[in-house]
């Protein structure tokens, strides 16, 4: 745990970290605004006192109440890892900026998190779906989308939720969306 | 009775429409860069290769955009081993979701129970005892010299010589069936535990390992003389597909890739976990970061491997294998992001806990994923074999990238 990463990022970002830094282990979390978020990863990139140049892992998480988005780097400098969460994407048309101008390997990260979560990254030259076929409708990750295997609510119930987005109307509370607002 | 005559396609009154090049109908372009891809220009025509090809190491499908013989752009089409793997893990609980991460990828499943096991135990914080700690370094060890060894096979396969993947077999099978002594299972080993592994050595898999640590040093390097020193394999390798460290790191690329660019980056020393802090082992790198240079990093890496292998059977401990832990774990609500150094690149887990007993959200990183997305860039302008040499240099395993 770099505690001197800690007082580093406090001060440089302030009043823009929505929560102050938290640190386990090795590695240091911060959470910025959605307008905030090119500008702090840009910063987090060049300023020579982080130097974070490697994206390790960018992913979208569904909390069942908004949308975020999560960035992993790493630095030459420090040895911890640092997590920058993107929280508040509306759900119904999540967006945030692409971070492939910094980091092209994103691209493919980005094209997972929309097809997996319907988030559109704006600037992504090649944002289209990636595992699913092209003509799927919905977006397998969210927590709205229900698996097969639940027998009341498979196909042969009448009811194809693997095709449907969004809550089904007649959901009982044994398949009520899973929601974990403090994530 | 007249019998129907077929047209033929010689007969000049059967019209031949002048743009079907496309046996399915032609995709509409739904980015920039698709409608990039699908312009073509003079003399410049599709192949497509996979997703049954032999050489794609998996189910993977390239379309490449060729003039003559030359790659002019390539597109891969992934999802044909899509299992969904998150959304399973998210419906599982914790001890359930890790042998759902295990066929992730098939050569070297124990790197991919190791990562979300590291992410859940940073979760529970639970410490490991240092035999199971041991255990975890020398498994994932041999695991990695068993990839290293099928990565030199495949890619002398590749390149067109059949005997490599022979004799690579012999110290993979070998390996493959010390863990299956050990484990119970050949390949998809579900080893790894929450806390610890699932059971302590055994006398066989003691006694293979002994037996084949006598003679591993030597049996590897008489492998590795049959390809290093073949003029064809090396002409064909040589200052093809060369990856510089700026692209690479703003690629995202890790593992032996990337040090072969001359980024010496490796978790097991950059961000130690496990006992590797205290094991003493040399992180090769080249500069040149053509696919000669994979190979080879490929190639110092596995008697490294022996290397530590060495050290950890004389400085293991004894004691229990397991930490004791509840059976029904409820991790307080948190996020944790667990890494390992595996054969092919950083292998990582982001897990969110809600307090329940199934994972919220469990993100896999896979570094086959993201160096797959190099062999467009780097094939540009070599020719269709070329690809070949590319692709298999930088050694993706399509099971974990459609994860």
């Amino acid at each position: 745990m770099d505690r001197r990463l800690a007082t580093l990022l406090q001060e440089k970002f302030g009043e823009r970290l929505l929560t102050p830094v938290r640190q386990r282990y090795d590695e240091s979390e911060i959470r910025v605004a959605l307008q905030d978020a090119t500008d702090t990863l840009r910063t987090l990139h060049d300023d020579p006192a982080f130097r974070f140049e490697m994206l390790i892992d960018l992913c979208g998480v569904d909390t069942g109440e908004e949308m975020q988005v999560v960035y992993h780097l790493s630095s030459s400098i420090t040895g911890d890892w640092l997590r920058v969460i993107v929280p508040g994407l509306d759900r119904t048309a999540p967006r945030i900026a692409s971070a492939t101008f910094m980091w092209p390997g994103a691209e493919w990260m980005e094209r997972e998190a929309y097809d997996m979560f319907g988030i559109i990254f704006e600037g992504n030259r090649d944002l289209r779906r990636i595992y699913m076929p092209d003509d799927y409708r919905s977006f397998p990750l969210r927590k709205d989308f229900y698996l097969a295997d639940d027998a009341s609510r498979s196909p042969a119930a009448g009811v194809r939720n693997m095709e449907r987005a969004g809550t089904p109307a007649d959901a009982t509370a044994a398949t009520v969306l899973r929601k974990s607002p403090g994530v | 009775m007249t019998q129907q005559m077929r047209p033929s396609l010689d007969d000049p009154r059967v019209a031949i429409p002048a743009e079907s090049t496309w046996y399915e109908p032609a995709p509409t372009p739904q980015t920039e860069r698709q409608a990039e891809f699908l312009t073509l220009r003079e003399g410049e025509m599709f192949v497509n290769m996979g997703p049954q090809h032999p050489s794609t190491h998996g189910v993977l499908r390239v379309i490449i955009k060729v003039n003559g013989e030359k790659v002019v752009d390539l597109d891969p089409v992934l999802g044909y081993l899509h299992r969904g793997v998150e959304k399973l893990c998210e419906n599982a609980d914790y001890h359930q979701a890790i042998c759902y991460t295990d066929p992730l990828e098939y050569v070297s499943s124990l790197f991919c129970e190791a990562a979300p096991v590291a992410a859940f135990e940073k979760l529970m914080d639970v410490d490991i005892p240092r035999r199971a700690q041991y255990i975890r370094v020398l498994t994932m060890e041999l695991n990695r010299i068993a990839s290293h060894t099928l990565f030199q096979g495949w890619m002398a396969l590749d390149l067109g010589g059949i005997t490599p993947i022979l004799w690579a077999f012999i110290e993979r099978d070998e390996i493959v069936d010390m863990l299956a002594a050990l484990t119970g299972q050949k390949l998809l080993y579900n080893y790894y535990r929450i806390g610890g592994v699932n059971g302590d050595l055994n006398h066989e898999f003691m006694s293979r390992l002994g037996t084949w640590m006598s003679r591993a040093a030597a049996q590897i390097d008489s492998n590795l003389a049959l390809i290093n020193e073949n003029e064809i394999f090396v002409r064909r390798t040589r200052g093809l597909g060369v990856l510089d460290a700026k692209t690479a790191l703003k690629m995202g690329v890790t593992g032996p890739n990337l040090r072969a660019s001359g980024v010496p980056f490796d978790l097991r020393r950059d961000r130690p976990y496990l006992v590797y802090p205290e094991l003493e082992f040399d992180v090769p790198t080249r500069d040149e970061g053509d696919s000669l240079a994979r190979y080879l990093v490929r190639m110092d890496e596995i008697k490294q491997s022996i290397r530590i292998i060495d050290q950890v059977l004389h400085e293991m401990p004894d004691g229990p294998v397991m930490a004791k832990l509840p059976r029904l774990l409820r991790p307080r609500p948190g996020r944790a992001f667990g890494a390992v150094e595996g054969p092919r690149g950083v292998y990582g887990t982001y897990a969110i806990s809600d307090g329940t007993d199934q994972p919220f959200r469990m993100r896999i990183h896979d570094p086959s994923f993201v160096h797959l997305q190099l062999v467009g860039p780097l094939t540009k302008g070599n020719l269709i074999a070329d690809t070949m040499a590319v692709m298999a240099s930088l050694d993706p395993v399509m099971g974990g990238v459609d994860k």
